[in-house]
């Protein structure tokens, strides 16, 4: 590959050099430094493209320093596409990148062997389980090879890791069918959310269809340069969902837990040329993917739950929670107004805002495993909003973000619970109050 | 560059705090006026007073040029590096040092950004005034050396009002501390002769900054017009109605599609021609009587619907909307030449319309936002600084837009500074005598002319200056 066509030169001629980004950038703040800001790196893309810079290591070491976190679409007047430039450099440099023969091995067996294997992952999940039960992680994780074991997190039992049923009813008067992305790594982790996913839309009057065959949207090797991963988990996905049709033979909405993976799968044409086929089959297939709470919220649903809710018990004293902003919801899915409105049906509860919500946690996908360092700086001064908030419960929308601030709650001593909204949601469906402490912990 | 000079600034300031490699350092290589670029030798990131002081007076012995930079926001080169140079960024000076909220002033470091000051006092119901179109990027210490504006500052007037003390370092390494908060200062008023002075006197590494009471009712008007001309003539009779408002910003229709095409779509009508968005501070006797005068001279001129924010959100939409009008104009084009000029308010009309025909005449595309109430125009030319025919004709544009804004009696700049831009400008408008002053002001602090050469002052005239300041020497011409 030659430099012009690493970098989607077109796309960055839309940046005007104003600046307004800097300080959206979390790597920005955290250095100060111009290369590590969203116009440093659209610039650094912009000279490799015209031939004045070679794309080194210190390029190399810009883009991948980057959490596209997308917090500079958000603030750019120009409309610069940035999540694609990065996404289409990555896949440039990872083409011609050498790395040690380990990395590159680690790299293709987790892209392309587990991720996309549900007995792949399920078996990564009962070795991990079993290893960190008998303390040979801890024991291997003293080797430097190893040392993001450590930080790895806790694998829940596996009664907690149950797949989803292919179909779960509605209760009451159905009011219609939706798809349900299950994830590939959510039911090894967060199978409780997924079960609190379709017990609230069951409660809400839909029917969820769970595609057994799928397993991966191949979000996270878009993000990481694996166009050619990304494409063919693409159309797999594309492929599962087809047949999820309503009784009228409609299409359903395909409900998305994971803001990461809601924001990759309504942008899946962006893989595919505009003469391709698929490019037109993405795009219809975009059309129904929907964030979670995005659904719920919708006026007719809300309206259900909310008739629900209203004769939970409630508390004497209110809990107090508040909401960080995925950036994949906040940025990429624009979405803001409808998890909050959907918390304040919660009975018992008092919302408030944290500074800086729409700011990344640093979880960003696969990026606290390669950089943690920088992960857990990033998140240091919003540990410091949290705390700020006095919130009991932090909520949020994505898996990988409810990892990271559990890591980083934890770290820092915090007594606050991190919940996804679907778990608080179907608890107060379930229960009523809201309890402050995690149920399942 | 010697790679002593690196070892030793490291020294200094750590890794973290110096750049030294190529792709990095590229980019520097400009600030908001893109199409001028020279990629710095060094990047140096201080962390504070010290660290500046200790590394300019380490570059002492190695005379080199050193030129400042905030965040890289400003749009008359004032921080486009100098070859051969050192570039010093305060982006790492970012503590909130204090905020007295009963003297109602705060001492920031250089590189803390507009906005994050304004959040930093908002639990004490105070603000800082001058708000720049880039404040959520810019810098305190790059306003201060830019003397920025902003559409408030039709009230407030703009940063120089608002500076109460600095500490600064100069080229040798000297820190100057004019820290203390004075409202009168005691001999000369240094801390006004550094504010604006771009970069020439010195670094800025703290600034003490006036804090305003955040006034209690708040109306922001949006009022549609069919064409520009009468919304600037409404303008002109606004102020000559002697009308106590806080600002009074005009967007043409270019300007309104391309904020309506962004992110920031504040639901400005895309029909209008021109609207005039106004705002009024003060108790709400005084907001209501003001309004009272404001809507029929609105009217007189044919604005044909007056729009009032409902709630904060709605009015926060209008100001993103404007203040990132410059941004939302890279829809049009890659590229954007923001002109500066400063006209009397008594000819709004005519000049706003000589400026477009200016640029329409070279077959450039031009949209207009402007603070209108200060007279302060912003004619916004789009192009691509790949075409050089392009370019040539945008810069031929923007003389003649300062050459016949300095005809009818106006000014240079109004608030983006002189830099690289307007250096030319300096010889049209001042006399030689005039700038030979000025060059004497600058060598009291910096006698070799290291500190942001080839900026706002001409090299030219501080050369000559050598020989004028020899008495009883007969001058050429």
């Amino acid at each position: 590959m030659d430099d012009a066509t690493l970098v989607d030169y077109a796309k960055t001629l839309d940046c005007i050099h104003c600046g307004l980004c800097l300080n959206a950038c979390p790597t920005y703040k955290l250095t100060g430094a111009e290369p590590s800001s969203p116009r440093g790196r659209v610039h650094l893309m912009r000279s490799v493209a015209e031939g004045t810079l070679q794309p080194d290591s210190e390029f190399a070491e810009e883009m991948d320093f980057c959490l596209l976190c997308r917090a500079c679409e958000s603030a750019c007047p120009s409309g610069v596409q940035f999540g694609v430039l990065m996404e289409h450099t990555r896949a440039g440099l990872q083409t011609e990148r050498r790395g040690s023969f380990f990395a590159r091995a680690a790299r293709w067996i987790g892209f392309r062997v587990i991720l996309p294997s549900r007995f792949a992952l399920r078996l990564v999940a009962f070795v991990g389980r079993s290893a960190q039960r008998t303390g040979l992680t801890r024991f291997v994780s003293r080797f430097g090879f190893a040392r993001a074991l450590r930080d790895a997190p806790t694998i829940p039992p596996s009664a907690k890791r149950a797949l989803l049923q292919p179909m779960t009813p509605a209760r009451g008067e159905p009011r219609g069918v939706v798809g349900v992305l299950q994830g590939c790594m959510m039911p090894e982790l967060f199978g409780r959310v997924n079960r609190a996913t379709v017990a609230v839309l069951a409660e809400a009057g839909f029917e969820s269809r769970v595609p057994s065959a799928h397993v991966c949207c191949g979000s996270l090797h878009a993000h990481n340069g694996d166009r050619e991963g990304a494409r063919f988990l693409a159309q797999k996905t594309i492929v599962c969902f087809e047949d999820i049709v309503d009784a009228s033979g409609h299409p359903s909405p395909i409900v998305v837990n994971s803001a990461g993976c809601g924001a990759h799968m309504k942008d899946y044409a962006h893989l595919f040329d505009a003469d391709d086929p698929w490019h037109e089959r993405a795009h219809r297939f975009a059309e129904r993917v929907v964030d979670f709470s995005e659904f719920v919220a919708l006026p007719r649903t809300r309206a259900a739950l909310e008739r629900r809710l209203r004769d939970r018990p409630s508390r004497a004293q209110a809990v107090r929670v508040t909401w960080d902003d995925p950036c994949h919801l906040c940025h990429a899915q624009k979405i803001r107004s409808e998890p909050r409105a959907l918390l304040d049906l919660l009975p018992g509860i008092e919302r408030v805002e944290m500074r800086d919500s729409e700011g990344c946690c640093g979880s960003a996908g696969i990026y606290s495993l390669l950089r943690p360092d920088d992960a857990a700086a990033v998140l240091e001064p919003k540990l410091q909003e949290l705390s700020d908030t006095r919130a009991a419960i932090l909520v949020t929308g994505n898996p990988g973000c409810q990892l990271q601030w559990s890591a980083g709650v934890k770290r820092a001593g915090l007594n606050v619970r991190v919940a996804h909204i679907a778990e608080l949601l179907d608890e107060a469906l379930q229960h009523g109050p809201i309890d402050p402490a995690d149920r399942n912990a | 560059m010697e790679p002593k000079i690196a070892d030793g600034l490291r020294a200094i300031v750590g890794d973290r705090g110096l750049t030294t490699n190529a792709t990095r350092r590229a980019t520097y290589e400009s600030d908001g006026l893109a199409h001028v670029r020279q990629v710095p030798d060094l990047v140096l990131m201080p962390r504070d007073t010290r660290e500046t002081a200790a590394a300019l007076r380490f570059l002492k012995e190695w005379n080199v040029p050193i030129v400042p930079r905030g965040a890289g926001t400003g749009l008359s080169g004032g921080a486009t590096p100098v070859a051969g140079g050192v570039l010093i960024s305060t982006a790492r000076m970012r503590d909130v040092i204090e905020v007295d909220s009963v003297n109602r002033f705060a001492r920031v470091q250089a590189g803390v950004v507009n906005v994050d000051l304004t959040h930093a006092c908002a639990d004490h119901g105070l603000f800082y005034a001058p708000d720049p179109s880039s404040q959520k990027a810019c810098t305190i210490g790059g306003n201060v050396a830019e003397n920025s504006g902003g559409p408030h500052c039709f009230k407030y007037g703009s940063t120089t009002q608002h500076v109460l003390g600095l500490v600064f370092v100069t080229i040798d390494g000297e820190i100057i501390d004019l820290a203390e908060p004075c409202v009168d200062p005691l001999g000369l008023d240094l801390v006004g002769v550094f504010v604006g002075s771009e970069g020439l006197l010195g670094i800025a590494t703290e600034v003490t900054v006036r804090l305003l009471p955040v006034p209690p009712v708040v109306e922001t008007l949006l009022a549609i017009f069919d064409d520009l001309d009468s919304a600037c003539d409404s303008v002109t009779d606004m102020i000559a109605a002697r009308l106590e408002m806080s600002a009074i910003e005009i967007l043409d229709k270019h300007t309104i599609d391309a904020i309506e095409a962004s992110v920031l779509a504040a639901g400005y009508p895309q029909n209008a021609q021109a609207v005039l968005l106004l705002e009024c501070e003060g108790s709400d006797v005084e907001v209501a009587a003001a309004l009272r005068d404001i809507e029929p001279i609105l009217a007189r001129h044919g604005a044909y619907d007056i729009r009032r924010a409902r709630a904060a959100d709605e009015r926060a939409r209008l100001w993103a909307g404007r203040k990132g009008a410059y941004g939302a104009m890279g829809r049009i084009a890659p590229d954007l030449y923001v002109t500066d000029a400063v006209v009397p308010r008594t000819r709004l009309r005519e000049l706003v319309r000589a400026t477009t025909d200016i640029c329409e005449k070279r077959g450039l595309k031009v949209a207009n936002v402007f603070h209108a109430g200060d007279g302060n125009l912003h004619p916004n030319i789009c192009y691509d600084r790949r075409d050089k025919d392009e370019l040539a004709r945008v810069l031929d544009a923007g003389d003649e837009i300062m050459r016949v804004c300095l005809a009818a009696g106006g000014s240079l700049t109004g608030e983006h500074g002189v830099g690289l831009e307007k250096i030319e400008g300096m010889e049209w408008l001042f006399s030689h005598d005039d700038l030979a002053a000025m060059c004497r002001v600058r060598e009291a602090f910096d006698p070799k002319r290291r500190m942001n050469p080839g900026k706002l002052l001409p090299m030219r005239a501080c050369m000559e200056t050598r020989s004028a300041v020899r008495p009883n020497e007969p001058r050429n011409g």
